[in-house]
């Protein structure tokens, strides 16, 4: 362990001895309080501190993020060029401990850092919003400077419905052709769901959510429904007329909330604390339209409940900022365990870019080709290097997404906490899982590579 | 007057020094080809050497440049993998990590870190050796000391000059007291006093049993230090054994005379004509010494094999350079020089016998050296190499180049 901390410090005394750390705090405390001078809001005190928790989080990961892979490339990469290393290998120290006392180092380097621009952020949305009005201060702290955890609603296994209709409506699938039967259990499928998610004008919809967990830490604290509609008609400035009912069936605990919402975006507003004998929440909703409203799935229906302080919050949300930030030192290293600098530092950033333009990734995995739309055919085309293709970026999207399901700006701009589940999931996720499989892949090639190949010029 | 020497190339070397314990080197076999990014053959920088470097012994890699001296060192060190062949270190492989507590390598250049002042020099390369913190501050004071730069311990190692590069990096390489000491050119760009302290060192830890390994192509630094040489040309080992096997010349015999008038000289190569071919007689100073013996192996083996991955030797000094078109000597001309009747500055350049310490000649040696068909290995008493002077190969340079500008 001496061993590791002894190559660990040298990265950072490096850092400090080339002024590369003064240098780098220097751009980020200019982008924290530079930033939000040349912003715009849309003039309230909630747009400004959203925007500028998003632009100011968003500057300092990236300013981090590239300073992070450059710097793992070059550490390593260099030394091995300029021979350094060769001195360092031949004392009683194992490949393995100094790839991870690099990974240390820089680790170390990262979190000062993003310990320091953090402490700017937050001190800068204490000191403007402790200038604003009461009421805009109050808004601040019930919507945005606090943590509120989200439960979801979790849909009803609907595959036991689908079968039954498939049977009802295909007497004999045997002699159907396999393409007109799946259209048909498409088709089937789409029904199902909207049933289930469309209200019609004069119906109602009930959701229990299971909060018996919750129940305790509660208390009889109010709660806060988040919910997203959408119509056929998507104009924003109609506000629709909604009808809530809180509380267990047919008890005189029950109460009811009438609201006017746009549809198409997030609403929330706040509804009592009034849970059944198991500890279940039922609402039920009642569309008075003459149209129906469709609450979708996934994100229609959330219970939001304050889970922790803004405080907490912010220093999970850069938590999960600084695991992704670990994840580039380890390609950053991987990548110079095995290629020069300029080549590392090329080959990390475009895997970087790959990353990030996850949409395309998703695109062509959905289309099933990367040849796109031919209108000529009025259909997509297909060519022999789909099959390679498409698996493969179906694989690299999967990975992606093990890495952006994480949102923490998202989250901390609009008062969502970001769990110490969520946190653990990114540590695992991130960390120890991506970040391990391209540690064993550095140490490997590191372990394997001969390091006198490159006579030193020093 | 000596005949032709034979370089006794693949000499066995266990004859002179007897082997005491486990060798702390070994290498069988050893071949390094360099290969470019596509797997073919760039450089073949060492070639099937075999060699081994017993406890407590100073052992010399001699080579032109890029002969593969530093290539076989860093193999050794597991900075380079061999294509072929196989090496143990203390009977490990080159990679066993634990193994590597007991070495200590001085690399051909300073590859240290250049942000690091001196002090944190050794206390970062300590810190590798999990010395304890008292054992740390108590070894960079006496390295420090040790090495001439505990005046500048704050500077770091990016300022300091080529010859303190060198300087900081051989006390890096001493810090955990090592068994086995790889120097690759401890003397490059060090002052004639920093050589010397580092012949001094070398022969300071041979005294206390640690083995060094010494690769250089500055004969004199290897002639005062080594006990055993191997001598590599384009990758393979031409020479190998004690400095006293390979100066020793066992099938040669020379007379060694003061200064002999003409006439005597004639009647004597007259008198040795009869019994040899004129052209395998040779008249020089008795000057065998490293230098020469070095200079003659790299020779023939530039006969034998046209082909090196490293440098060619340059040839004698350009023309132009010389002033006149000077041929080589002629048998008369070296005569002139060396017979009395030739100018005082001859009698300068002939060797003192007494000084040299040659043998007197002693009629039963005589007898017995006439009689042996086949030659005996020569006792020491016979014909010594003559001692260890340096003065002499470079009075025989001025004599063939003009003196030295600085003189
Ligand atoms: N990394 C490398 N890639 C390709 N060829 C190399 C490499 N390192 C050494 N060589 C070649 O191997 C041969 C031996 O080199 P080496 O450095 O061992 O010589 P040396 O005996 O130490 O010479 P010097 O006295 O100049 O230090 C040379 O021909 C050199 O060009
Ligand atoms: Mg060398």
């Amino acid at each position: 362990m001496k061993k590791v901390l002894a190559i660990a410090g040298l990265t950072w005394k490096s850092a400090f001895r080339y002024r590369l750390f003064w240098i780098m705090a220097a751009l980020l405390l200019g982008a924290v309080v530079g930033l939000p001078l040349m912003l715009k809001d849309d003039g309230t005190a909630k747009g400004l501190v959203q925007i500028l928790l998003t632009y100011t989080l968003g500057a300092v990961s990236t300013l981090l993020g590239i300073a992070t892979l450059w710097l793992s490339c070059g550490t390593l990469a260099k030394e091995v060029e300029e021979c350094q290393m060769q001195v360092v290998t031949v004392k009683p120290i194992a490949r393995w401990q100094i790839w991870l006392g690099k990974w240390l180092g820089l680790l170390a380097l990262d979190a000062a850092l993003l310990a320091l621009a953090g402490a700017a952020i937050f001190a800068l949305l204490q000191w403007r919003s402790g200038r604003l009005p009461a009421a805009e201060q109050k808004i601040l702290r019930d919507e945005i400077f606090i943590a509120r955890a989200a439960v979801r609603y979790h849909p009803p296994d609907l595959s036991g419905e689908i079968e039954k209709r498939m049977r009802q409506r295909v007497k004999d699938p045997a002699a159907m052709d396999p393409a007109t039967l799946a259209e048909i259990r498409q088709q089937i499928t789409g029904d199902v769901r909207s049933s289930i998610t469309e209200v019609t004008p004069g119906h109602r919809r009930r959701w229990g959510i299971d909060l018996h967990s919750l129940r305790e830490r509660l208390g009889g604290q109010a709660l806060e429904l988040r919910v997203k509609f959408h119509t056929a008609n998507p104009d924003p400035d109609i506000r629709y007329l909604t009808g809530w009912i809180v509380g267990p069936p047919n008890s005189p605990q029950q109460v009811g909330i009438e609201q006017r919402l746009p549809p198409d975006s997030f609403q929330e507003f706040q509804i009592p604390n009034v849970l059944d004998d198991k500890g279940i929440l039922w609402v039920d909703f009642l569309n008075p339209n003459e149209t129906s409203l469709s609450f979708p799935m996934e994100d229609g229906f959330e219970l939001l409940y304050p889970e922790s302080t803004f405080g907490v919050n912010f220093v999970r949300g850069l938590a999960i900022i600084f695991c992704w930030l670990a994840l580039l030192a380890s390609i950053g290293l991987a990548m110079a365990s095995f290629l020069s600098f300029p080549v590392a530092a090329f080959a990390s950033l475009g895997l970087l870019l790959m990353g990030l333009s996850s949409g395309t990734l998703s695109t062509v995995v959905e289309q099933g080709t990367i040849m796109g739309y031919d209108s000529a055919k009025g259909g997509y085309s297909h060519s022999p290097i789909d099959l390679v293709i498409v698996p493969a970026f179906g694989v690299a999207l999967k990975i992606v997404k093990l890495v952006e399901s994480f949102s923490p700006v998202d989250s901390l701009s609009t008062g969502k906490s970001v769990t110490w589940g969520e946190l653990g999931l990114a540590v695992a996720q991130i960390v120890l899982l991506l970040g391990g499989v391209f540690c064993v892949f550095g140490i490997i090639c590191f372990t394997r590579r001969e390091l006198a190949t490159a006579q030193g010029n020093v | 007057m000596s005949a032709s020497a034979v370089i006794p190339a693949d000499a066995a070397p266990a004859a002179a020094n007897p082997a005491s314990g486990q060798p702390v080197v070994a290498v069988r076999g050893l071949t390094k080809i360099f290969k470019d990014f596509w797997g073919r053959p760039r450089a073949k920088a060492v070639d099937n050497v075999d060699f081994e470097v017993r406890p407590g012994e100073v052992f010399g890699l001699l080579g032109p440049n890029g002969s593969g001296k530093s290539t076989t060192v860093k193999m050794l060190l597991g900075l380079l993998y061999p294509t072929r062949g196989h090496i143990e270190v203390f009977g490990h492989s080159p990679r066993h990590v634990a193994t590597k507590a007991k070495i200590g390598y001085l690399p051909e250049e300073s590859y240290l870190y250049r942000f690091l002042d001196s002090h944190e020099t050794l206390d970062f390369f300590g810190n590798l050796f999990d010395l304890t913190s008292a054992q740390r501050r108590q070894r960079n004071e006496e390295l420090l000391e040790m090495v001439g730069l505990n005046q500048v311990r704050t500077r770091v190692v990016g300022e300091f000059s080529k010859g303190m590069q060198r300087r900081i990096g051989l006390a890096q390489a001493l810090i955990n007291d090592p068994d086995l000491v790889i120097l690759d050119e401890p003397t490059a760009g060090l002052d004639p006093i920093g050589c010397r302290e580092v012949k001094d060192l070398i022969l300071a830890l041979a005294r206390r049993r640690k083995t060094v390994i010494l690769s250089s192509h500055l004969l004199s630094d290897v002639e005062d230090v080594c006990d055993r040489v191997v001598i590599y040309y384009g990758g393979r080992v031409h020479a190998m054994g004690s400095l006293k096997e390979l100066l020793v010349q066992p099938d040669t015999v020379r007379i060694t005379a003061p200064l002999l008038s003409r006439q005597t000289m004639e009647k004597v190569l007259a008198i040795i004509r009869q019994d040899v071919a004129a052209e395998r007689i040779q008249i020089d100073n008795p000057t065998q010494n490293l230098e020469s013996y070095f200079l003659e192996v790299v020779r023939q083996a530039k006969e034998r094999l046209a082909e090196t991955s490293g440098a060619i030797s340059g040839s004698r000094v350009a023309a132009y350079l010389r002033g006149d078109a000077e041929s080589a000597p002629e048998t008369d001309k070296v005569l002139e020089r060396l017979t009395l009747s030739a100018a005082p500055k001859a009698v300068e350049s002939a060797p003192a016998p007494a000084a040299q310490g040659a043998p007197k000649v002693d009629q039963a040696r005589l007898e017995s050296l006439a009689k042996a068909a086949a030659p005996e290995p020569p006792s020491p008493s016979l014909s010594p190499p003559p001692p260890v002077d340096m003065d002499k190969a470079n009075q025989k340079l001025s004599s063939l180049l003009g003196p030295p500008p600085d003189r």
